[in-house]
């Protein structure tokens, strides 16, 4: 810890070591498009560069460049000045760069600790010792894992710590971080920034990728701004704001869509389409109640793995509910008892997947087919599929949602995030539910499309729609609930009307 | 926006990228049927084509069931079986003096019963496929060696008409063997195309949860797809039973279920789900009806066609591999 710095806190923390690793004019091309053209970009010894951009600029193929995934198709990549090849991820972990992917790349049926050592275990491993060592390195960054526990069974934040747990037991000397703190929870988070400043300290180059601008603004000392598979920017910190950032990311003020009108405020409640009543599912849902309004945005709140989405899912079908004394779940009235998703679309439930990649989308189909293939599982007579009828539900559906693509017979896979989860959106909502849950609608989405995703929820409990919204985001619950569910332990346990909640008194009541 | 679609697409549009495994498979049967016909004086007859279509209609019509199964992400391996019991067990029932067509009937709903007891088990009780029809299969095979039949050939009575027909007439020089096939695969194709369940069957071998979310009712398909399967089969093995005047079940044992495997996957139905088509059946129908028929001219031995076919299926899957290499951006996480 350089003396410079503590004397003088206020001072933007200039980044000042030698460049550690360079890319120069690295360009990549997926079949002849770019994903990134031209980059120059550098990470100096003791940073922590935030690397930030919508999705599909070309962020995680510059990281994944560097951590040797992928090979630049023109460009080099200089490590502590001299020219460097990793045509493999191990050449480029030999070279002390580590790279935690967003989607884990850990082992599902290992233990944590073995997953910490992989590929690095000596010739005679001692199981023991390899516990203690990997309860070590996990208690010195604050993650409570238990080592000794098989990765499969452990949360999408859990898994996350591992892989962080795993880089730094490599050492690495560069580190290069996408999108970590997506799926922790506040507390968490915290001990991942505290760890980065703590990597920084020993002089570790660190990037980092991250939706939340706030996040790179707080903690990076220098903030690069990709657009289009191209650098807009490389400035120090201290001078850039959240608003200059953005306009940097998508070259453009962001349209007024983003200030959705407080509709919450002086609004008739609709009638009740939802009522839970004492709901129970092993130890994940634990006897809980509550009700759901048409018109009416509501948003559950609470930590991971409080069991906000598996009450969704039971009552969208997806999950079932104990069979004895299981409770009562009522829709509109008379009480229903969805086994399958199949019979929850036909009473008007829909559930929006919280992680589209794994059970969002139909990867192998185009837009239109994935779109069509929803309306026709709503549609119980319909026993021939015709291609004017999938023309015309693509045709209004890319048009209300604002779908963005080359054409709809593009596969959904070759779409950017915001994109993906659009067609993912439609494909439940040309089901006429009058019920929809989106579970992280926004995760993984670009600034652009989340503004219009939300603006479109909106409209969508305007028309009538009951909707819920489960998210981890804070400022996504505070902008769009018309009322405030928080989930703890399985139960939803407070209730907040939308103005009066705040991210103090959520939190408060999620952790509590 | 458009304008750039067209501009990416004629990038792509090259001659590499319009060559699917598919195509390379139909450009292969016409290079094979090109040198033989060179080669062999009386292979480019017409005789000699319908003959070689007629050997390979079983073969594709089974082959056909499988397709169905598999571009569900599933697989059958007990389709020969099925294909061997059910028919023999029709035939012996038949010989035993019940009216051919009851004979028929109750054969039908013996493999119903079979593909059902397959799909049970694998939406259910929720085993892999390939676990569940490896067991069915032996399973189906010893039930009708010891218990319906008890015998391993069986001969057509005197008093059948209906399967000799089928197996043996000709329709204006055609034998009725290669019009049931063609009719086979146009319905399995219309299926697959334009019916509700068979667009499904591609979404759920596509991505079963995302079917499940979406409100498709995936274990009612599953079953469907593997009774569609046995029920095919079935056709498959009235034609045999009926082409001959005996009929051995171990036609099951003799590794022609490898055959139809070869078919299946030769054409490019992916093992993955999803993907591929009646056409991906019949290019690995015809491929493979042309070289064994070819060869047997040539009197090469059973070894060596084993070997060709061996060979010429690592081709096509090398040949699609080297045509369109899978980045990392494309991989399909829960390839096989």
């Amino acid at each position: 810890m350089s003396g410079r710095s503590d004397a003088d806190p206020a001072a933007a923390p200039g980044p000042s070591g030698p460049v550690r690793i360079r890319v120069v004019q690295g360009s990549k091309t997926y079949q002849g498009v770019h994903a990134i053209e031209a980059v120059d970009f550098d990470v100096l010894n003791g940073e922590i560069h935030g690397l930030v951009g919508e999705n599909g600029a070309g962020k995680s193929t510059l990281c994944k460049a560097m951590a040797g995934v992928v090979q630049l198709t023109s460009g080099w990549i200089e490590l502590d000045g001299k020219p460097q090849v990793f045509a493999s991820p191990a050449e480029a972990l030999k070279a002390g760069i580590t790279m935690v992917f967003q989607e884990t790349s850990l082992v599902p049926t290992m233990t944590v600790a073995q997953n910490i050592y992989l590929g690095y275990e000596p010739a005679f491993t001692s199981i023991r010792r390899v516990v203690i060592r990997a309860q070590q390195i996990l208690q010195s960054m604050g993650f409570h894992v238990d080592p000794s526990s098989v990765v499969a069974r452990l949360s999408a934040a859990q898994k996350q710590m591992v892989e962080i747990a795993r880089a730094v037991y490599h050492e690495s000397r560069i580190i290069i971080f996408d999108e970590p703190t997506a799926t922790l929870t506040p507390e968490e988070k915290q001990h991942f920034f505290a760890l980065m400043e703590k990597l920084k300290r020993q002089g570790v180059a660190v990037i980092f990728i991250s939706h939340a601008i706030e996040e790179s603004l707080d903690f990076a000392d220098r903030i690069t701004v990709l657009r289009d598979g191209r650098k807009v920017i490389t400035a120090p910190t201290a001078s850039l704001t959240r608003e200059a950032i953005v306009r940097h990311m998508v070259g453009r003020e962001l349209a007024a869509a983003n200030e959705i009108p407080d509709a919450a405020a002086g609004k008739k409640r609709g009638r009740k389409v939802l009522s839970v009543e004492n709901v129970i599912m092993g130890e994940v849902v634990k006897n809980t109640s509550f009700s759901v309004f048409a018109g009416e945005i509501t948003c559950m709140a609470g930590l991971i793995g409080s069991g906000r989405t598996e009450v969704m899912k039971i009552v969208a079908g997806a999950l079932k509910r104990n069979l004895l004394f299981g409770g009562m779940i009522y829709l509109d009235g008379p009480p229903v008892r969805d086994r399958v998703p199949a019979q929850a679309v036909r009473d008007g439930i829909v559930y929006i997947t919280e992680d589209r990649k794994l059970n969002g989308f139909f990867e192998l189909m185009s837009i239109g087919e994935n779109i069509y293939f929803g309306w026709l599982a709503a549609q119980a007579r319909a026993w021939v599929a015709r291609r004017s009828t999938l023309a015309a539900i693509t045709e209004e559906w890319l048009k209300r949602l604002s779908i963005r693509a080359l054409s709809a017979d593009a596969r959904v896979n070759e779409l950017s995030g915001g994109n993906q989860q659009k067609v993912v959106i439609a494909k439940s909502l040309v089901q006429k539910p009058k019920l929809a849950i989106f579970d992280e609608p926004t995760r993984g989405v670009d600034v652009g499309a989340i503004a219009e995703i939300h603006a479109f929820i909106r409209h969508l409990a305007d028309e009538g729609v009951a909707v819920v919204v489960i998210s981890s985001y804070l400022p996504e619950v505070l902008k769009l609930a018309d009322r405030v569910l928080v989930v703890r332990q399985g139960r939803v346990v407070v209730e907040f009307a939308g103005q009066d909640a705040t991210e103090e008194r959520i939190m408060f009541a999620a952790v509590h | 926006m458009v304008g750039l679609a067209k501009e990416a697409r004629a990038r792509h549009g090259t001659l590499a990228a319009s060559l699917t495994q598919e195509r390379i498979v139909f450009g292969l049967t016409i290079v094979a049927l090109a040198v033989f016909s060179l080669l062999l004086p009386g292979f480019f007859s017409r005789q000699n084509l319908l003959n070689l279509a007629r050997n390979v209609s079983v073969l594709g019509i089974v082959a056909t069931g499988l397709a169905i199964v598999v571009i569900g992400r599933g697989i059958d391996l007990s389709g020969t079986a099925i294909m061997a019991v059910g028919a023999a067990w029709a035939v012996t029932l038949s010989a035993g003096g019940t009216p051919e067509t009851l004979a028929l009937l109750l054969g039908l709903g013996l493999v119903v019963l079979m593909g059902v007891a397959n799909g049970l088990l694998v939406a259910f009780i929720e085993i892999p496929p390939i676990f569940v029809t490896l067991a069915t299969g032996l399973l189906i095979f010893g039930i009708g060696q010891f218990v319906l039949i008890r015998t391993l050939i069986v001969h057509l009575p005197a008093s059948a008409s209906f399967m000799p027909l089928l197996g043996q007439s000709k329709i204006a020089g055609v034998p009725i063997q290669i019009l049931v096939a063609a009719v086979v695969m146009i319905l399995a194709h219309l299926f697959l195309k334009y019916l509700r369940w068979g667009r499904f069957t591609f979404a759920q071998g596509d991505n079963i949860e995302t079917a499940r979310l979406t409100g498709i009712k995936v274990r009612p398909l599953l079953v469907g797809q593997y009774v569609l399967a046995a029920v095919i089969a079935y056709v498959g093995g009235i034609l045999l039973a009926g082409a001959n005047p005996t009929f051995s079940i171990s036609v099951a044992s003799a590794g022609m279920m490898y055959d139809v495997i070869l078919v299946v996957v030769l054409g490019g139905v992916s093992l993955g789900g999803g993907s591929g088509g009646m056409s991906s059946v019949l290019a690995g129908t015809l491929l493979i009806g042309t070289l064994i028929n070819g060869m047997t001219i040539m009197d090469v031995s059973e070894q060596w066609q084993s070997l060709v076919k061996g060979f010429v299926l690592l081709l096509a899957i090398v040949l699609d591999s080297a045509l369109h290499p899978r980045d990392e951006e494309t991989t399909r996480q829960n390839d096989i």
